[in-house]
């Protein structure tokens, strides 16, 4: 398969998932586009092990290496913070710890938060994938990938 | 790391592309290694040296 192909079945598998997505929501049903995700993914990462005209070599899997794992460091902070927070509000309902008797009016009740928090998550997500292309390209420019041509 | 495969390249009348084309890299990565901006693995070092028949101390000179 060529790299342009593969880019014209990401995008396909893009809007599938768009599409699954809706579905979800109208049938109120959350597998559908978690299995459909799942699905797409594991169909992107086999159809690119098929690609042939790709051109990877030791300095570009450094770079992809160097911002992964900066993304990571920096990030599991951020996630770690969250996570606590979230998790007092878990401890904070009768399945957890028990709650004191006067709440603030601003602390959370029991309604359903999950639905928010998936979004919120999302959000997060988007945050790696920025914070992601942006340590690739430090290390892109670190290691020459943009420099100019003396020949 | 200092190195001389400009220097080599330019003997063997090779552009960038020929020689990372040699190497299976890409050019950026020749590009990179003689700007000094990247220091090549051991096996990839070994290959520049052994595709223009020197020793690795011949084209890479650490300071």
């Amino acid at each position: 398969m060529k790299q342009n192909t593969f880019y014209l079945l990401a995008g396909i598998v893009g809007l599938i998932e768009v599409g699954l997505f809706w579905l979800s929501v109208v049938l109120r049903n959350p597998l559908i586009i978690t299995a459909g995700f799942i699905m797409g993914v594991g169909l992107l990462y086999v159809a690119r092990m098929t690609v042939t005209d790709i051109r990877e070599d030791e300095r570009a899997v450094l770079i992809s290496q160097k911002a992964g794992s900066r993304t990571l460091e920096v990030f599991w902070v951020l996630f770690f913070a969250v996570s606590l927070g979230s998790a007092v509000i878990g401890f904070g309902t009768p399945l957890g710890l028990p709650r004191p008797r006067e709440l603030p009016r601003d602390f959370p009740r029991d309604e359903p938060h999950l639905g928010y928090f998936g979004i919120f998550q999302m959000i997060m997500l988007c945050c790696i994938a920025f914070l992601y292309i942006g340590f690739r390209v430090y290390y892109a420019r670190k290691y020459g990938e943009w420099d100019s041509d003396e020949e | 790391m200092k190195n001389k495969i400009k220097v080599f390249r330019a003997m063997h009348d090779l552009t960038q592309e020929a020689l990372a084309q040699e190497l299976k890299v890409t050019r950026q990565t020749i590009l990179a290694i003689e700007k000094g901006k990247y220091d090549p693995s051991l096996e990839l070092a070994f290959k520049i040296a052994r595709f223009f028949g020197v020793s690795v101390e011949e084209v890479f000179i650490y300071d």
